[in-house]
């Protein structure tokens, strides 16, 4: 069993497992914090932006000005922006049986693997994974293809060249495998490869294992999965959550008496209680608007958002915002929002009663009916004129590279009345500033992250048992700024297994047994003889049958009856005729009566010698040794053979044959 | 009621000894409560109710009896023989004997019953009061063979073997009060420290003369007499601690945990000579004891001696091998309860100090203490705080102790105090999993710490109280960044917040200058505090509101010279800064935060109103905003809020603006009118000060008030009466001054306060009234001329509706009861008019509105039948249920529906079961 890392990344993972006789591909999330080395795209023309100054190297051998671009002491690329793939070389992704995909987050780069390396199986995921994964990358061609940029920055990407830039352009790495955004034409292909499936379902994979979703707790419709066969369990979590938010709660009974477990998404703001973040998120915009300022949240159009917007139903009343409007612009935020109510049997229990009453499960349908919450695809259109300040402004990107987040940053962000709230964790808040220094709006990070964190998991790992765990490096030890919070890493025993980008762990568990089938006429015919209470065995004559993964024990066809014609034209085609098969021999030969036995037949002078394993009876007068071990019986008796055929008689009567 | 209680007492002693059932479990106590009431007060229930004694001699020589009526009875001889007469009328009767006589009740099958067991301790209890009792107590033994089965030997000391079993009886109840007992003797008995033997003899005679049980300090004042049976006692109660105290098994232990308890009773209570002899007793025993297991008693009763006789060198010995202990969490607990009782000596206390701050050494990696690292208490300390559950309690008791340390004196430090204050603020940054700081800290008890808010609290508690230790000012910044880092993490909870508040409260008056705080600090506090006022949780905004208000509160002073400063300055701004904040609070949906928003705005105002600031026009505003909340609030704590705010600006304000006059009459109408009680009250309370500044007596209950920071939705403690002295000055305009109470509206606040269905306000309402009366209406027989009838004249115009209608129903009332002493009483014309309804009487000139009776206040007050109402008023309202004769009456209505099972009764008692 070996397990093929694409991707080094602990949230965004590519896992490749071949498990028996299967290849089956675990997420195909996509790097994007690759755009942060990006210029963001304006929607509408930004004078500022496009008069940062080009970038030649301090001796001008080199001359990049139309590529680079300088905004406060950092360089961006001035191009289109490029997302980081799952590496493709380490083996041939043609050979990939399945994808399976846990959450909407983890299938982004599912076009790029589908379409461009002759993949030929089949992707499983969720309804709602499917229908929000749809939904997100529609929004991210979106985003791109609205800000279209001719050119294409290569030349930066030469080695040579990376290597003279400063950081963190000359620190990025596989900048060449970078691609630009795939179209909706390849979305819609690589999404129709998916064949949707339910929680606990099980799905079999060419008869060699079974794979099942199980309920992950993270996001609508997210999913863990159990590999298994016959005699092995292969548990691969990824983005899990046991706080109580909307989704249905974490199956984790599901995941005991694992072999492997695969674990990845865990938490990546393991210091910040998602609980405290909202409440900080909420103080923060409250304060902002009570001093007539603009709060903008950069979000992805689904997850979180849900969360936040039930938070702010509650909370809005209270603190007196009841008159300030919130906006979501989307492309697909009218379609969010109303998916997220739809998807009723994959929302957690409180919220699928209210299904039954009827009500909208999420709160924010009322929001919508009283004109609190507005929803638009961008801001052209209805947007400029309904826009009313101070207001709330949900939108994405989180990276503030594309979408109309990037408008706001430019209106916004000259004044100290207005805050920008992160709440994605996906990108570091002060790589996403970069480029809009010097900014004067106050900016809040409120990461809420509401997956698995140490405590939690270490908690569900004493609880599951797993035999063997397999997790990215950075859970091994605690985070590089923390260094010294040994609570932020993973302390399990045995210790468990590190991988990086590249790796190719050979997976520490060997397969004992596999299961066959006999047939019941096969069956029928066995005559099982009792070697020792509760063990019986019998002599098995049979033709092994496999396909399909599956083995079965067929009768051997009786030999026909001899051809009148004496020719025997295909000889290799008749079934082995065997004769009867010898006895099998069983039992232990006792040494007293056996010594006894030899005496009988004129063997007196024996000498016994005691071995580790049983005894040597040499048999001086015959010059002749016999070992009597466990398993095993050997009679060295050189040119004398009446006498081994004598001893091996003698031996043979203490013996039982089968 | 007393007189027709005794009648019933017979009859429901015939119920009790029929065993009939009981309205309840409590009955027997209540009944038992009474009769001790009784004695308290001097009657001789011997000579009073002779029946009882009928009833004890018939139960005690029932077979039948049930246990809890023996129970009963056993404490109720006890209590009837608690004065030497009653002692000697039960001897005589014999009943004495056998009642306290085990053997008896064994030999009737009820000595098993745990309750019978616990009536005979509790009895003799009562009994050991005077001399006599001793002897008996003594002597009872060899009178009677109560123990048939028992050699002669073990009878020679009366009652003393039975207790002493009894004090290791399996029910903990029984073992417990036979504990006590044993201490009552001895403490009761022992020869007063005052006096000499020999005059103690011969006071003798003339302490029986007047009060043969007891002194003031409830000791026995005899010597004599009991010297002997004393002398017996106290050998037997020594002998037997020390055999209890020597280890054993299981049983043993047990023995010895009760008898430790007893001795911490005894150690710190009794005097020098009996305590001495009785520690020399023990002190082997208790060395024993300490070499197999520390358990707290045992700490208790060396600690106890090492307080009471701490020259002593055995004692001294006992204390250290206490604290030479090595299981860790015992050493802590036992150097807290040293340092805790305040005991220090040259060798002990500097042991203690590092006791207690080992934790933190090992903890914070400071390393403060000058130790090996192989140290054994070091190492055996570092593998319990390890775990996570140990670790959290040690720490916390290290915190919860470490105040303690800092008021030592400095001799006894292992390390300077502000080695201890940084500890504790690297101990509230690992909490908050900041760990950069630690170099060489137990990295397993920091994690066990990271996140704790139980840590956190003690920390804060910690950091609270060495406030006022000398290095503390230097560490100002220090403490402010840090709890400044506690308000902004969004992790914390509620009562985190809370006591950071506190803490922080604290250390800025300690600071005393607030521009020596860097100004981004101050930035920064104020920027938090924006940002906790708008916090989801209502906790920690009213926290934050409270602060703001406490901060108001807290005067600084730069230098001694220079005046006093409001901690406000700590904020840029300063006070200007907070107003608009808790303006904003005010709207507030939880009415928490509303009620401390209202006394916060109080406080940050309170030095204008002293200034006699002029009143701007927001302030007016606000005023206004105010008397809505009074009017609209939906919850009772910020309207109490509100009439606390009119009180403080009313009581601190140095001149009477016409707003503050318009709007204390507005509070008066309207919080008068309100449906909460405790708001009643408070506009009562407001009513007083106008009562008082009228009187112009000054009140030292109403300085007070002003004076304490009341909480904005507690109830106002009750005031002393003080009733006022009719002064000379007050003679002069006394008319004038009534009639202003009744323009302000005092007068109908205080006369729809008396009727109030709730007795607080009445009460309250009804001793303002005595004092109003006292003050201004002058009674009638004196003869004050002029002045007198000026007074009479000043009326009040009563409504015929609502509150009023209850007065005039008490007018009517009392004159309907005083009809026929009419001529006497002047006022019956009035009366007569109001029950007529037909307007107002010749001799008054007021005139009556519509649907209104103008009267005299002062006729009115004298009519109202204030002093008994008072009466009524102060008792409980639940006093008329309680009563003995209710009681009484109880008792034979469930014993008359025993008897007859279908009456009506018995079915009302089965529905009142339920």
């Amino acid at each position: 069993m070996k397990l093929y890392c694409l991707s080094g990344h602990p949230t965004l993972p590519c896992n490749v497992l071949k498990f028996k006789s299967t290849t089956i591909m675990l997420d195909c999330a996509l790097d994007t914090t690759s755009v942060l080395n990006y210029l963001p795209l304006p929607l509408v023309h930004s004078p500022r932006l496009s008069k940062l100054p080009g970038w030649i190297s301090k001796d001008g051998t080199i001359n990049l000005e139309k590529e680079l671009k300088e905004c406060a002491g950092r360089l961006f690329v001035d191009s289109q922006p490029e997302f980081c793939l799952p590496e493709k070389e380490l083996l041939d992704l043609s050979t990939i049986d399945v994808i399976l995909i846990s959450n909407y987050h983890c299938m982004m780069a599912l076009p790029y693997i589908t379409e461009h390396t002759g993949f030929t199986g089949t992707v499983y995921a969720t309804e709602p994974t499917l229908q929000i994964g749809r939904l997100l990358m529609e929004e991210l061609v979106k985003f791109m293809e609205r800000v279209p940029k001719a050119q294409s920055a290569t030349c930066w990407k030469n080695k040579e060249i990376q290597r003279m830039l400063p950081g963190p352009l000359k620190d990025a790495v596989e900048v060449w495998t970078w691609k630009r955004c795939y179209s909706m034409q390849e979305v819609n292909s690589a999404l129709s490869k998916v064949q949707l499936v339910g929680y606990s379902q099980k799905v079999e994979l060419f008869g060699a294992v079974q794979i099942s979703p199980l309920s992950s707790g993270y996001s609508l419709g997210s999913s863990n999965w159990i590999i298994q066969s016959h005699h092995e369990k292969v548990s691969y979590v990824s983005g899990s959550s046991l706080l109580t938010t909307h989704p249905q709660p974490m199956d984790q009974s599901s995941l005991k008496n694992s072999d492997v477990l695969i674990l990845t998404g865990l938490t990546q703001m393991p210091t910040a209680n998602p609980d405290g973040m909202l409440g900080e998120f909420c103080s923060n915009l409250a304060m902002t608007i009570r001093a007539g300022g603009n709060v903008l949240v950069p979000c992805y159009s689904s997850g979180v958002i849900y969360d936040l917007l039930e938070c702010l139903y509650q909370f809005i009343d209270s603190a007196n915002l009841g008159t300030t409007p919130f906006y979501f612009i989307s492309p697909v935020a009218n379609s969010s929002l109303e998916f997220s109510q739809i998807f009723a049997e994959w929302l957690c229990h409180n919220k699928q009663t209210k299904v039954y009453l009827p009500e909208p499960p999420f709160p924010h349908a009322e929001l919508i009916q009283t004109n609190k919450l507005k929803h638009y695809p961008s801001i052209h259109g209805d947007f400029s004129s309904d826009f009313k300040q101070p207001c709330v402004v949900f939108t994405g990107h989180p990276s503030l590279r594309f979408g109309d987040v990037v408008h706001f940053m430019e209106l916004w962000g000259k004044s100290n009345l207005n805050t920008i709230i992160f709440t994605e964790p996906d990108f570091s808040y002060l790589d996403a500033l970069a480029p809009y220094q010097p900014l004067a709006m106050k900016c809040v990070y409120c990461p809420i992250d509401t997956r698995l964190n140490f405590h939690q998991v270490s908690k569900l790992l004493k609880e599951v048992q797993p035999l063997h765990v397999v997790c990215p490096d950075q859970y091994t030890q605690p985070p590089p700024s923390q260094s010294h919070r040994s609570d932020l890493m993973l302390e399990l025993q045995p210790p468990p297994m590190p991988y990086r980008r590249c790796s190719v762990l050979n997976l520490p568990f060997r397969r004992c047994y596999e299961r066959v089938y006999i047939l019941p006429e096969l069956a029928n015919s066995l005559v099982p003889s009792e070697l020792k209470p509760g063990v019986s065995v019998a002599n098995v004559s049979a033709i092994l049958h496999s396909k399909d993964n599956k083995h079965t024990l067929q009768s051997v066809p009786k030999a026909a009856p001899a051809p009148p014609s004496k020719k025997r034209k295909r000889v290799v085609e008749e079934p082995p005729v065997g004769g009867a098969p010898k006895p099998l021999l069983s039992g232990a030969v006792p040494l007293e009566p056996f010594l006894a036995t030899l005496q009988k037949h004129g063997i007196t002078e024996v000498k016994v010698e005691e071995t580790t394993d049983g005894h040597i009876l040499h048999l001086q007068a015959e010059d002749t040794l016999i070992q009597l071990e466990e398993d095993g019986t050997h009679i060295v008796c050189d040119n004398n053979e009446p006498l081994r055929t004598t001893i091996r008689d003698l031996v043979l009567r203490f013996l039982q044959k089968l | 009621m007393e007189g027709e209680c005794f009648t019933l007492l017979p009859r429901v002693c015939a119920v009790l000894a029929a065993g009939s059932s009981l309205p309840d479990d409590t009955s027997l106590e209540k009944l038992l409560d009474w009769f001790s009431e009784l004695t308290t007060a001097g009657v001789s229930l011997v000579k009073d109710c002779p029946c009882l004694l009928e009833f004890t001699s018939t139960v005690v020589n029932s077979a039948t009896s049930d246990p809890c009526i023996l129970s009963f009875t056993l404490k109720l001889v006890g209590l009837l023989a608690s004065s030497e007469d009653g002692f000697i009328v039960l001897q005589e009767s014999s009943v004495l004997d056998l009642v306290f006589n085990p053997g008896h009740w064994e030999k009737a099958g009820h000595w098993e019953d745990p309750c019978v067991r616990i009536g005979w301790i509790q009895g003799l209890r009562s009994l050991l009061q005077h001399t006599k009792a001793l002897c008996f107590f003594v002597q009872a033994g060899k009178q009677c063979k109560w123990r048939p089965h028992e050699s002669e030997e073990h009878l020679q000391h009366g009652l003393i073997e039975p207790l002493l079993q009894l004090q290791t009886d399996t029910s903990l109840f029984v073992a417990s009060a036979a504990s006590q007992i044993l201490a009552h003797i001895l403490i009761f008995y022992q020869p007063s420290p005052s006096l000499t033997h020999n005059s103690m003899e011969k006071n003798e005679a003339a302490d029986k003369s007047t009060n043969p049980s007891t002194t003031d300090d409830g000791r026995c004042p005899f010597k004599a007499e009991t010297d002997q049976s004393f002398t017996t006692v106290v050998m037997l109660i020594s002998e037997h601690l020390k055999n209890s105290l020597v280890s054993g098994g299981d049983a043993k232990l047990h023995h010895a945990q009760q008898s430790l308890r007893l001795l911490v009773l005894l150690l710190t209570r009794l005097r020098p000579p009996l305590r001495d002899s009785l520690l020399h007793a023990v002190t082997d025993a208790l060395e024993e004891l300490l070499m197999t297991d520390l358990t707290p008693p045992l700490m208790d009763v060396i600690l106890a001696a090492h307080s009471s006789s701490s020259s002593d060198v055995r004692i001294h010995r006992l204390v250290s091998s206490l604290l030479s202990t090595k299981k860790p969490t015992d050493l802590l607990h036992a150097a807290a309860a040293f340092l805790r009782r305040g005991l220090h000596d040259d060798v002990h206390t500097a042991q203690c100090a590092r006791a207690i701050l080992l934790p933190l050494h090992i903890v914070t990696g400071q390393l403060f203490l000058d130790m090996d690292p192989a140290d054994e208490d070091l190492c055996s300390m570092a593998a319990q705080l390890q775990n996570k559950s140990s670790c959290i309690s040690i720490i916390c008791t290290c915190l919860t102790n470490s105040p303690l340390i800092t008021v030592l004196d400095p001799s006894f430090l292992p390390c300077s105090l502000d080695v201890i204050i940084s500890s504790i603020l690297l101990m509230l940054r690992l909490c908050s999993g900041d760990t950069l700081s630690v170099s060489s800290g137990c990295s397993g008890a920091v994690r066990n710490v990271i996140g704790s808010s139980k840590v956190k609290k003690c920390a804060l508690e910690a950091l609270m109280s060495v406030s006022s230790s000398p290095g503390a000012k230097a560490e100002v910044i220090k403490v402010f960044t840090l709890l400044l880092k506690y308000l902004d993490d969004p992790d914390s909870d509620p009562t985190v917040f809370h006591k950071s508040y506190q803490v922080l409260v604290r250390w800025i008056s300690v600071c005393r200058d607030p521009s020596s705080i860097p100004d981004q600090l101050k930035q920064d506090l104020l920027g938090v505090v924006r940002k906790r006022v708008c916090d989801v949780r209502w906790e920690v905004r009213d926290s934050t509101v409270e602060f703001l208000g406490r901060l108001a509160a807290v005067k600084v002073h730069h230098t001694t010279d220079t005046e006093a400063q409001s901690a406000c300055e700590v904020l840029p701004g300063g006070s200007s800064s907070i107003t608009p904040v808790l303006e904003e609070a005010l709207l507030d949906p939880e009415s928490y935060v509303r009620a401390s928003a209202i006394s916060a705005l109080a406080q940050t105002q309170a030095p204008g109103w002293q200034q006699g600031a002029a009143l701007t026009q927001e302030r007016s505003e606000f005023v206004v905003r105010l008397l809505d909340v009074l009017s609209e609030d939906t919850e009772g704590f910020p309207r109490r809020a509100v009439v606390q705010y009119f009180i403080s600006w009313f009581s601190s304000s140095a001149s009477r603006s016409s707003l503050l006059r318009r709007s204390v009459r507005s509070v008066l109408s309207r919080g008068s009118a309100d449906l909460d009680w405790e708001v009643k009250v408070h506009t009562l309370e407001l009513a007083k000060l106008l009562l008082d500044e009228a009187l112009s007596a000054h009140s030292s209950s109403t300085k007070e008030l002003g004076a304490q920071c009341v909480h904005p939705y507690a109830v106002i403690p009750q005031p002393v009466y003080t009733p006022h002295t009719h002064t000379e000055n007050g003679e002069e305009d006394t008319a004038a001054l009534l009639e202003t109470l009744v323009e302000e509206g005092v007068v109908s606040v205080l006369l729809s306060g008396l009727v109030d269905c709730d007795r607080p306000v009445a009460l309250k309402a009804c001793r303002l009234l005595i004092v109003l009366r006292e003050a201004l209406c002058p009674p009638s027989h004196t003869d004050l001329g002029t002045d007198r009838e000026t007074v009479a004249k000043v009326s009040f115009l009563l409504p015929k509706s609502g509150w009023a209608l209850e007065i005039i129903k008490i007018l009517k009332t009392k004159n309907k009861a005083e009809e026929e002493n009419a001529a006497t009483l002047r006022s019956s014309n009035c009366i007569d008019e109001l029950k007529l309804g037909e307007g107002y009487n010749k001799g008054w000139d007021g005139v009556s509105g519509a649907g209104c009776e103008r009267m005299s206040v002062c006729e009115l007050l004298s009519n109202l039948g204030l002093d008994e109402r008072v009466k009524i008023l102060n008792q409980s309202s639940d006093h008329v249920q309680n009563s003995p004769l209710s009681l009484l009456q109880d008792i034979l209505s469930a014993g008359g529906a025993h008897t007859q099972p279908n009456t009506q009764l018995m079915q009302e008692v089965i529905v009142d079961c339920y």
